[in-house]
């Protein structure tokens, strides 16, 4: 029988403004972070490649004389024992490349929506092109808009471009970039990658007199100045963009065009600064003609691996003494780079409430081969045999880094055959590296959006897995597809089943107005009207 | 029976930022409190639960009172009194009733059009019903709703925005007890591509709204998906749970389960996964709407004769149990006291502060009354209504306030305001707990008149008592007191609270369900544009100036998509092909499918004219395709938009006229003279088309961003023309600048009007309609072709009505375009409007071929629709092209008719091609040319020279 309560109406217990919204997760106590030194690097034990990669990273460091010194290494920390915090990504062009909020309206009612869902908060990417001018007008908008509804904020500071969304680098950038195209990576055939700056030019006074470091930590001193007001209560966490789509990697894939990347990419050390730089180390390493150019033996960007001689399985040059070579200084070059700008990063935000994060890319692809070509030519000296991800954990631990590592919706099954990938041993490769240095680890999906109800179980898998180290989740991305009738109820019921474990029946607050959905869900009501 | 939750949602309509969907606003609920019926402090879940309660539930009455100050007269009945003070309050309750809505859905009378269908939605409860909906096109999920297609909408309709419309159900004359009241019907062909019909119920004279669960009703004919667990639900229409329930469903597992026992029709979760197919549908769903009552309650005073008492009457329309709850008042406070002995009969004392009289019935059974007598001494009567143990009424927040002593002094202390106070269970227990207002504390609700179930009312005995007889004063406050024990008990335990979390979860189910419906809205339509810079603005010059209005002059083309081919997302690479096969069949140009981002799937509602990623396929599919076509030698048509644009953002004035992505105009790109879209640019130079702002060509900055535009188009995509749409809208000169500028291979206008038609029949001379379209080429300086729409039309005729002679005109030249200025007419017979799943205006069934035979016999330039390409008729179509190529029949030829009669049509091409279309004989004469037969099917036959 029928006896709906005419009338009870959404909202008629919910006060216009929204709820503050009873935060799940539990927050990080604020770290009084230790400067860092590079003088107390220690070189690790694992062999010759190693103490390269640490002497030119240490090189780099020395350069940049600004970087503060570390004494110890830092404290193991224990995953804090608090459930994961949910995070949300905003669209990347939630501010467009004329510096104005993209679908605002659209923005704030997501938000709400959000907010009474019980998400911890969301993930505001920053553009270094569109905001270099220092008008933070409108991210500053859409962070109050979060902070209004109650939601935390991970703010990402990406210094590449974006292809689509189309968010190019800041103008001053392009410019110099257009009249010496070698501030860009290039490959081996001359294309130039126009998603961000060449590693190698990062301590050349390219830019109007400055270098790319000094732009950088300019960058970063504007933020923090323009969101004084946000640091700890809204701000949780800063994501630094190490590298294209903001991942520590080289821009190896190809350059445009093909949706999926499925083949090993190019190395990218083709323009000129690169390209002395490997000449130098060649001179330095006492064989000048392994300086002269890259492997010339690598396949192209969608070739299979076993186009060319260089990632052959068997007896491929990447084994040899100029492989060795070769892929120690590209993946240092990568190391050196992460390395001075987290340093950057630390000096600038170091004394601020909140955490320092950034990401490195899940690049499963040809990982059950033994010359992984898709990491090596990323910059990931990841080979058979051969820990790729411990150098990296290091930096990360140095600089009380948390890493990001996308993924998090892959399993090795759903992978298309041919491409011998492996996302799920990648992923646990990073996280045992993580667990050795005590990094924490946040998690992404992979696939901005659509992961669909396998890549939600494979999530609150990683996520909720017993040894998980991750502290935090982030799923992307708020856009017509997240919200779409297909999508929408699933998101809802992954939230709801990430939350429930925590809750508690006694987890009801007083007021009945004045809890997210999650506190009512938990409480434990027989009574139920009749539908 | 199929149990739904019904609620009637009470909101403000649509407000103009939601373009799509029904998103319910944000408006102030200003209705919720004053509806919400006083009631038990006992969750309100469980009450509904229980068969008891629901009987009583059903027929509960909620009141919302009008209490004004009107001067009318009392019922004046008794004698020898003078009336001291008389007052008539107008009370307007409110009553919920149960109905029904009924959804049916079962194939239109007439047996030859099987396609067509009815719907129909009736409604058995008294009300101004106005249907409020929309449809949604194959393809579009969600909560996207569009108007429905003209035919569809029945005549009273009004447009609510562009997405929905509004018509009134109509009250049938005919009513049995259990049939609709008030009814629609809907007609539509089930060959319209449409996946569902929504609709929400909205209630005029109330306001409310009446959805399904909380979303729109949905009208499925499309297989869908749901999260599938159970095996109902296998019929053609389903109604659609709506992601707020597949939520709830999730969240509130436990509850669902159970109540998904009581509940087997209940549709949540079902697996509905089919092809378009509609079956015949009947179903109802229970609602329950509050029907407003006017009622009225007559207070006189007046004094006694025989007493020192004044005698104060009640009386009142108002059914059902009446009890006045009430005091008096002495000196100038409102301070209640217990009135002195006697009392009326059927009197309570509720806690030595008030009594509770229960009105008599009056004889004629409409309403009740009642006489007290009141001491001359008190200086009013306080009072205040209780209908049953769950509603009250009050005076705006406070007691009635009826003066007795010095009446000619005082006002009566009614409050003018229509606001009406009803107070919740939960505040009253406070109240009586403390013991604290005496003046203003509600009683609680009494067990002893809780069956007070106006439905019962009559047959209670009711007989009239006498002033002596006074209810045990102490066995009831007993009661009372034991009452409020269990209130007190309940409030303070744990299941008070969860129901009022239980409350609040379902308020923020439904309000996170909302947002998110309107942020998925709102970022449908705003999906940014990619803007790809044109790093060379330098201009292809082609080699050899040719005239774009004809080609070669020996173009066959094609048209490469019908109105369906943006489902498969990736029509690009399924044209690409084809492409091979396409040149084999020997045409030379292929028009494609409108490439920009667009608002409606098809890519005639083109928004950011620079982001070619639509849902055809991406920009470089579409490189792919234009270069796979160029391989085969087929040049390549653009299908330019340039009549209208659909905007980005909405002015201040909420319009929806600024434009986002590269080509950032406002309002003043956009003609004047639509009202729609308050456009700043100067009057339209042709026909309007309103569904999105019409661009204005005579702007300067416009025309030079649209050739711009076209011109990276070329460059970019590589097209070699266009096939301009609705170039209705503009002047033909604009084109001319246009083609000018860009240089096409080859460009065709779709200059679409209606043909000339006397009672329904069309006339033989069709001059006029020709005569529009030859100025249009005219005005571009024939720098651009036509479609030859009056051929098409001359030939349904003929076709359809075995009248052939149509096809010759006075003159004895072709009727339509071809015959004025061949060069530039582009014949047709079908395309994705006219057919395709479209159908807007079939060419004769059956009678494809006869067309075809014309056409590409017939000088112009033919085109041939994809549908057609890709069907039985194939072999035909190409054996037609090859008959045309071989004969090197060109845009230009002669043709000489030799026969125009009822039943057949012949003609002579350049003296190389006969052809006869119709049943009729004929047969070319022998003569000096020897005939032979090149190409024959269904009543036509072409020959060639030997």
């Amino acid at each position: 029988m029928e006896v709906g309560l005419a009338v009870k109406r959404a909202g008629a217990a919910v006060p216009e403004a929204l709820l503050p919204v009873r935060t799940l997760g539990f927050r990080d106590p604020i770290k009084a972070r230790t400067r860092t030194s590079c003088v107390g690097f220690q070189p690790p034990a694992s062999g010759a490649w190693r103490k390269r990669a640490v002497w030119v990273a240490r090189k780099g460091v020395v350069r940049s004389e600004a970087v503060l010194e570390e004494k110890a290494p830092p404290p193991m920390k224990k995953k804090e024992a608090g459930p994961v915090r949910l995070y949300v990504g905003l669209p990347l062009d939630a501010v467009s490349d004329c510096n104005a909020v993209n679908h605002g309206k659209a923005i704030a009612a997501g938000l709400r929506a959000l907010a009474l869902l019980g998400v911890h908060g969301v993930d505001l990417p920053v553009f270094w092109g569109v905001a270099a001018a220092g008008d933070w007008t409108s991210y500053l908008a859409l962070a109050a808009m979060a902070r209004d509804v109650g939601l935390r904020l991970r703010v990402s500071l990406h210094l590449h471009a974006q292809r689509r969304p189309r968010l190019p680098l800041p103008e001053s950038v392009s410019r110099a970039a257009a009249s010496n195209p070698d501030l860009l990576f290039s490959d081996r055939s001359g294309r130039r990658h126009p998603d961000c700056l060449s590693f190698a030019v990062d301590d050349l006074p390219v830019l109007d007199g400055k270098t790319p470091m000094e732009v950088y930590e300019e960058f970063f001193q504007s933020f923090r100045f323009a969101f004084s007001d946000f640091f700890g209560a809204t701000i949780e966490d800063i994501t630094i963009g190490l590298g294209p789509n903001g991942e520590l990697r080289y821009p190896s894939f190809p350059p445009s065009g093909s949706h999926e990347f499925t083949g090993v990419g190019e190395f990218q050390c083709y323009d000129k600064y690169m390209l002395a730089d490997l000449k130098r180390h060649a001179m330095e390493a006492g064989n000048p003609i392994w300086g002269h150019s890259g492997p010339h033996d690598a396949p192209e960007y969608n070739q299979s691996p076993a186009f060319g001689k260089f990632f052959k399985e068997n007896g491929g040059s990447w084994e040899t003494a100029y492989g060795q070579f070769f892929l120690s200084w590209y993946s240092g070059k990568l190391l050196s780079h992460g390395d001075r700008l987290l340093s950057v990063a630390s000096q600038v935000f170091g004394d601020l409430p909140v955490a320092l994060s950034a990401k490195v890319p899940l690049l499963h692809w040809w990982h059950k081969t033994r010359s992984r070509p898709s990491q090596l030519t990323a910059g990931f000296y990841n080979t058979d045999g051969r820990d790729g991800y411990d150098a990296v954990a290091e930096i990360f631990s140095s600089k009380s880094c948390t890493m990001i590592v996308p993924g998090m919706d892959l399993s090795d099954r759903d992978q298309p055959q041919g491409v011998k990938s492996s996302p799920e041993s990648l992923l646990s490769q990073i996280m045992r590296a993580c667990r050795k240095h005590g990094v924490r680890l946040a998690g992404e999906n992979y696939s901005l959006v659509g992961v669909g109800t396998t890549g939600f179980r494979r999530i609150k898998e990683n996520i909720l897995a017993e040894n998980s180290r991750l502290d935090s989740f982030t799923y992307h991305r708020m856009g017509a597809e997240f919200f779409s009738p297909e999508h929408w109820p699933m998101f809802t019921e992954f939230i709801r089943s990430m939350m429930q474990p925590e809750m508690d029946s006694d987890d009801i607050p007083s007021s009945g107005e004045r809890f997210s959905l999650m506190d009512a869900v938990a409480a434990d009501d027989r009574e139920m009207q009749t539908v | 029976m199929l149990l739904v939750r019904w609620k009637p949602v009470l909101h403000c309509p649509p407000q103009g930022h939601r373009r799509r969907g029904f998103a319910w606003p944000r408006g102030p609920r200003r209705s919720l409190l004053l509806r919400r019926p006083i009631r038990s402090p006992a969750p309100a879940f469980l009450s509904i639960s229980s068969s008891k309660f629901s009987q009583a539930g059903r027929a509960r009455v909620r009141p919302v009172v009008r209490a004004g100050l009107a001067q009318t007269p009392s019922l004046a009945d008794v004698e020898n009194t003078e009336i001291l003070f008389s007052e008539t309050l107008s009370l307007k309750r409110s009553q919920t009733v149960e109905g029904k809505i009924t959804v049916r859905l079962d194939p239109a009378v007439a047996e030859e059009e099987v396609s067509k269908w009815r719907l129909t939605i009736g409604c058995n409860l008294e009300g101004k019903w106005t249907l409020h909906w929309g449809v949604s096109y194959c393809d579009d999920l969600g909560s996207e709703w569009d108007q429905p297609p003209p035919e569809m909408r029945p005549p009273e309709s009004v447009l609510i925005k562009d997405y929905a419309i509004e018509t009134p159900l109509k009250r049938l004359s005919s009513q049995s007890e259990r049939q609709a009241l008030h009814e629609l019907q809907i007609e539509f062909d089930s060959n319209t591509p449409i996946a569902a019909i929504h609709f929400v119920l909205k209630e005029e004279e109330t306001g409310a709204w009446f959805q399904h669960k909380g979303r729109d009703f949905r009208i499925s004919f499309t297989d869908y998906f749901e999260v599938a667990n159970s095996v109902a639900g296998n019929q053609g229409l389903s109604i659609w749970p709506g992601g707020f329930d597949q939520i709830s469903s999730l969240l509130l597992k436990a509850e669902e389960s159970t109540s998904k026992k009581e509940d087997p029709d209940d549709e949540d979760g079902n697996v509905v996964k089919q092809n378009r197919c509609i079956a015949p549908i009947y179903k109802e769903f229970p609602i329950l709407k509050e029907e407003f009552v006017p009622n009225h309650m007559t207070v006189s005073v007046r004094s006694s004769d025989k007493t020192d008492k004044n005698i104060v009457q009640f009386d009142t329309d108002l059914p059902g149990d009446v009890v006045i709850h009430w005091g008096v008042c002495k000196d100038d406070g409102r301070k209640w006291v217990i009135p002195s002995t006697p009392h009326p009969p059927a009197t309570k004392i509720f806690r030595h502060k008030a009594l509770q009289t229960l009105l008599q019935p009056k004889p004629d059974g409409l309403g009740s009354w009642g006489l007290f007598l009141v001491d001359q001494g008190t200086s009013g009567v306080v009072f205040v209504l209780k209908l049953n143990e769950y509603t009250w009424l009050n005076n705006n927040g406070t007691d009635f306030f009826i003066p007795i002593g010095s009446v000619s002094s005082t006002t009566a202390e009614i409050g003018s305001d229509d606001i009406v106070h009803e107070q919740q269970a939960g505040t009253e227990i406070h109240d009586v707990r403390n013991s604290l207002s005496p003046n203003n504390s509600y009683p609680l609700q009494n067990k002893s008149l809780e069956a007070s179930d106006p439905q019962n009312i009559n047959s209670l005995p009711m007989k009239p008592q006498g002033p002596e007889e006074l209810i045990e004063a102490v066995a009831y406050t007993d009661e009372i007191i034991k009452e409020i024990r269990h209130l007190v008990t309940d409030i303070s335990s744990e299941k008070g609270k969860r129901a009022k979390s239980k409350e609040a979860q379902e308020n923020i189910l439904q309000e996170i369900e909302k947002l998110a419906a309107e942020a998925y809205s709102i970022f449908r339509i705003s999906i940014p544009g990619f803007v790809e810079l044109a790093s060379d603005t330098e201009l292809l010059k082609p080699a050899v100036k040719l005239s774009s209005g004809t080609g070669s002059g020996y173009e066959i083309l094609c048209q490469g998509f019908n109105w369906e081919s943006h489902k498969s997302g990736r029509w690009y690479s399924e044209l690409s092909d084809k492409a091979k096969e396409l040149s084999s069949l020997g045409f030379t140009v292929i028009w494609l499918p409108p490439p920009t981002e667009s608002v409606s799937p098809e890519g005639y509602m083109p928004k950011d004219l620079y982001n070619l990623n639509s849902r055809y396929g991406s920009l470089e599919e579409l490189k792919d395709l234009v270069n796979s076509f160029h391989e085969v030698g087929i040049k390549v048509l653009g299908d330019a938009v340039l009549n209208h644009r659909c905007a980005h953002y909405q002015n201040k004035n909420g319009i929806w006229n600024v434009f986002g992505g590269r080509l950032n105009w406002d309002d003043r790109a956009i003609v004047a003279d639509d009202p729609h879209f308050q456009g700043r640019g100067n009057k339209s130079s042709g026909d309007n088309f309103h569904a999105a702002p019409n661009i204005d060509h005579s702007q300067d900055f416009v025309r030079r961003d649209l050739k711009e535009w076209l011109c990276w188009l070329r460059k970019e995509v590589g097209y070699d023309g266009w096939r301009l749409d609705f170039v209705r809208g503009f002047w033909g000169g604009y084109v001319k600048d246009y083609m000018e500028a860009t240089e096409p291979y080859f460009a065709v206008g779709e200059y679409w009007d209606s043909l000339s038609y006397t009672y329904g029949d069309m006339d033989h001379n069709q001059d006029a309609h020709r005569q529009r379209i030859v100025d249009w080429i005219n005005a571009t300086n024939g720098t651009a072709g036509a479609f030859d729409v009056t051929t098409k039309g001359i030939l349904h005729s003929a076709l359809e009505k075995c009248e052939y002679w149509r096809l010759s005109d006075q003159n004895g030249k072709p009727p339509g375009v071809v015959g004025w200025w061949a060069s530039r007419a582009v014949t047709f017979i079908e395309n994705h409007d006219t057919g395709s799943t479209q159908g807007h205006w079939r060419f004769p069934s059956g009678k494809e071929m006869q067309g075809y035979a014309y056409i590409l016999t017939h000088p112009g330039t033919p085109a041939v629709f994809y549908d057609h390409i890709f069907s039985h008729y194939q072999q035909e179509i190409s054996r037609l092209i090859s008959v045309r190529n071989e004969n090197k029949i060109h845009c230009r030829s002669t043709v000489k008719i030799v026969k125009a009669e009822r039943d057949v049509y012949a003609a002579e091409i350049d003296g190389k091609l006969a052809v006869k279309i119709g049943p009729g004989h004929y047969e070319p004469p022998d003569g000096p040319t020897k005939w032979v037969v090149a190409a024959e099917g269904r009543d036509y036959k072409v020959w060639e020279t030997s």
